[in-house]
């Protein structure tokens, strides 16, 4: 057996795409043993490098040097950064070299683009005929609303989760970026799936990725209980369909919250426990999932006149310690102090040459017979030379004269 | 020659509700051959609903047509001797096994990561639970409400409320479980590339939190390194955000100073709006929402479809916040032919939401609708585990499919 050998060894990744939908997604690749080249303009970087995450901190984060943004840091781990001016024609020469020994090419720019730098699919299947080549759309390659822009939270309420995310009483919310992040895992998965297909079959191919789509896919079921009942399922705020308490609960303090789940009536019984006030399990008003369903609010203003004076995460002790499911509503400062997230070692220390000691969010997997590889996020142009020599083969003086002719920094 | 993209690949499901069965769908609907393990009571996906009519039936749950497409189904009872019996051949068939059960279930059982193992070395072994198999919080159970508030994803929400009076609130629907799915899925695909070379099998852990948390990760690491202070109303300048229309709500993201331009013509210019200050998105980022109430009093009197037509046009990117009945009603959705017909024997003929991955020499299709409650039982022990159907006959009397009403 193989210690800790990378199960994507081997297989080598053109990188064109920027921001999160498409980075963090081969990033996921190189956590899993690719090896990943990152495509960028030396002059038109990822917009990420200079940027923090809205709302946008002080001084303003166009001054962040490149290096140096978390919003790319945090995505671009573990690959090779080669910066090249694909807009002129030697810059798109030496990118078809380069992905004419990719097994895979991915890029999320506007629909077109590609192709017009004679790097879309045709192009590249030409230089070799198993490639997989995946192009990351807002709502898609081809279709009537094509170049349509978008972002994360637009995705998001294009495709159906906004709508249902919110109070029923209130207007709907967005969640804050994470789509674009999930839409990456799903491409990452997609890409593997068709790296297999290549392996039985030595078939590569194209992929026209939809990322307002792939938001749909995770409401699947809203669209077959519309069709069967007739109602578009609509927002509940924290509240279940069936199960109650279900709710987040004021605490001591300010903006303090507390998640509670309650599954069953034993839980339920634990939980008036825990708040000393065991008669309500006996109360008819409370006794039954039923009866606790219809008395939802009286029995959530209970549990919150005990949980209002008390410490979040005590109580989330507490609750644990009964077998009930409960958490705090966590800010992002917050994460980093979790100590089952520590004992976990859900972050990985990188030594950042210009930031010092980072550490930031690993892989979300743990696996027998693997170790993260440490590396960090690159500096900008850090691998020009490697890539331009060593992976594409061009000579020393080939890459003094693409220098000169700023077509690499 | 095209065809699936993960034939030849045997997965075993012992899942319920979302985060299993849906990594196990994602490999189904790609021609992986899935056979699902419920209880004899079933999936409780199938007792969720939603239902015609508002009126359970196992065979009618929304969330278990859904999740459950391109799957054969058995029902074994793990209590019996000849159901566990069953289950340890069935992991001698499969490539992959998938379980999304409380972390000591399937070891209370018999049938703990080394019994797995033993029995099929080469196995790609997947847990999905809340907080991952080890750790102080291991045992602690949580689901999409607690999940979606400990992970950082739902502090933040509602965007554009800042009443900090107003609990924070979870993204709708099964975010965090269909997440964790395709998290697991990238693993076992990756696992099963790896295996071509090593031959060895894997055992992988997702934790459901750190998959949901895992997408945050800019905004975490942003605010222990930049500072950058998200607060509770991180939807706003410059690129405004969700906005009330005369039939909905929008999310106008019209961050650059070209997107922006785009927009005030389509506004007409307004005075309140005048001058180049408006057009330089630094400006904007702090003293946009000076003019806010002005923008959302125009937006209130427009269209969300409407809007959003005329303004991506522009190249102004924007979109409605889209119920599913306005996506099912979609021109590029239908262009795209997003949504597939499928007819279930029980639950009858619905249009099912699709992939956002158009592949052109492997797309994924739906080989069946969801399996009925033990409906391959016979044809999974007869077929691929080799039992003839008097034997088939026997295992059931002795209750390895625990008592499947009919």
């Amino acid at each position: 057996m193989n210690e800790n050998r990378l199960p994507l060894e081997g297989i080598l990744v053109g990188d064109f795409s920027w921001v999160w939908a498409g980075p963090f997604a081969t990033m996921l690749l190189a956590m899993l043993g690719a090896e990943v080249i990152k495509i960028e303009g030396h002059k038109r970087t990822d917009l990420m490098r200079h940027s923090v995450v809205w709302p946008l901190a002080e001084p303003s984060p166009a001054n962040v040097p490149p290096n140096q943004g978390m919003g790319f840091n945090s995505v671009n781990m573990n690959k090779k950064s080669l910066t090249l001016d694909i807009s002129k024609p030697e810059g798109a020469a030496v990118a078809k070299q380069l992905a004419a020994k990719c097994d895979i090419v991915i890029d999320n720019m506007r629909s077109g683009v590609m192709d017009k730098l004679g790097l879309g699919y045709p192009s590249l299947q030409e230089l070799r005929h198993d490639i997989i080549v995946l192009s990351s759309g807002s709502r898609g390659k081809e279709g009537p609303e094509k170049d349509f822009p978008g972002y994360a939270t637009i995705h998001n309420a294009v495709g159906g989760v906004a709508y249902i995310s919110g109070y029923a009483d209130d207007a709907p919310t967005t969640t804050v970026g994470d789509t674009d992040l999930m839409n990456a895992t799903t491409t990452a998965f997609i890409l593997l799936a068709a790296i297999y297909h290549r392996m039985q079959t030595g078939e590569g191919q194209f992929i026209d990725y939809s990322q307002c789509e792939a938001v749909t896919s995770l409401v699947g079921e809203t669209a077959l209980a519309y069709q069967m009942t007739g109602n578009v399922p609509e927002r509940m705020g924290n509240a279940h369909p069936y199960f109650a308490p279900h709710n987040v609960y004021r605490c001591w303090g300010v903006d303090h919250w507390l998640a509670l789940e309650v599954h069953n009536d034993a839980e339920f019984a634990a939980l008036t426990h825990v708040i000393g006030k065991p008669e309500l399990a006996q109360d008819r008003r409370y006794k039954t999932m039923r009866a606790r369903k219809r008395n939802e609010r009286s029995l959530n203003g209970i549990i919150e006149e005990w949980t209002r004076q008390r410490d979040r995460d005590w109580m989330v002790n507490e609750f644990c310690r009964a077998a009930i499911a409960a958490a705090p509503s966590r800010d992002w400062q917050d994460i980093y102090a979790d100590p089952h997230l520590r004992a976990r070692e859900a972050f990985i220390k990188v030594q950042h040459p210009e930031l010092g000691p980072l550490e930031l969010v690993g892989v979300p997997w743990k696996m027998s017979d693997y170790t993260p590889p440490p590396n960090r996020p690159p500096m900008l142009g850090e691998h020009n030379d490697y890539v331009l020599r060593q992976i594409i083969g061009l000579s020393e003086d080939q890459v003094k004269e693409l220098r000169a002719k700023e077509i690499i920094s | 020659m095209a065809g699936s993209t993960l034939a030849g690949i045997n997965v075993l499901e012992y899942g319920e509700m979302v985060a299993g069965p849906y990594c196990s769908k994602l490999l189904a609907d790609l021609g992986a051959d899935v056979i699902k393990v419920e209880p004899p009571g079933g999936d409780p996906a199938r007792a969720f609903g939603p239902f015609p009519n508002n009126k359970p039936h196992r065979e009618k749950s929304a969330l278990f047509l859904y999740n459950n497409t391109s799957k054969r189904g058995i029902t074994l009872d793990l209590k019996t001797i000849t159901g566990k019996d069953l289950f340890a051949r069935l992991l001698k068939w499969t490539d992959i096994l998938i379980d999304n059960y409380p972390i000591d279930h399937l070891t209370k059982l018999g049938f703990n990561n080394a019994a797995i193992c033993e029995l099929n070395p080469k196995i790609i072994y997947a847990t999905i639970t809340p907080y991952g198999r080890t750790g102080p919080r291991a045992d602690v159970k949580g689901d999409e409400l607690t999940l979606s508030h400990a992970s950082g994803v739902a502090n933040l929400m509602p965007v554009r409320s800042p009443d900090i009076r107003r609990a924070p609130v979870k993204p709708g629907g099964f975010q965090v479980a269909y997440q964790s799915a395709i998290n697991a899925a990238v693993v076992i695909m990756a696992a099963i590339i790896g295996r071509g070379k090593t031959g060895t099998g894997r055992v992988i852990d997702i934790s459901m939190y750190e998959a949901i948390m895992g997408l945050l990760r800019p905004g975490i690491a942003g605010s222990r390194y930049q500072r950058s202070s998200w607060s509770r109303v991180p939807d706003r300048p410059p690129a405004m955000g969700r906005m009330k229309t005369s039939d909905g709500y929008l999310v106008l993201g019209a961050a650059e100073d070209n997107h922006f331009r785009n927009l005030r013509e389509m506004m007409g210019n307004p005075p309140w709006m005048a001058g180049d200050k408006w057009l330089n998105m630094a400006y904007r980022t702090h003293h946009l929402m000076d003019i806010a109430p002005q923008m959302d009093a125009w937006m209130e009197k427009q269209k969300k479809k409407e809007t959003t037509e005329a303004l991506a046009s522009k190249g102004v990117p924007l979109g409605p916040i889209n119920s599913i009945k306005d996506i099912m009603e979609n021109r590029q959705y239908a262009f795209r032919n997003y949504f597939k017909e499928l007819e279930h024997p029980v639950a009858g003929k619905q249009k099912y939401a699709g992939w956002p991955y158009q592949m052109t020499a492997s797309p994924p299709k739906f080989s069946r609708p969801a399996p009925l409650l033990g409906e391959h039982n016979e044809e999974a022990v007869c077929k691929e585990l080799g039992y003839s159907s008097e034997e088939y006959g026997r295992l059931k009397k002795s209750g390895a499919f625990g008592k499947v009403r009919r």
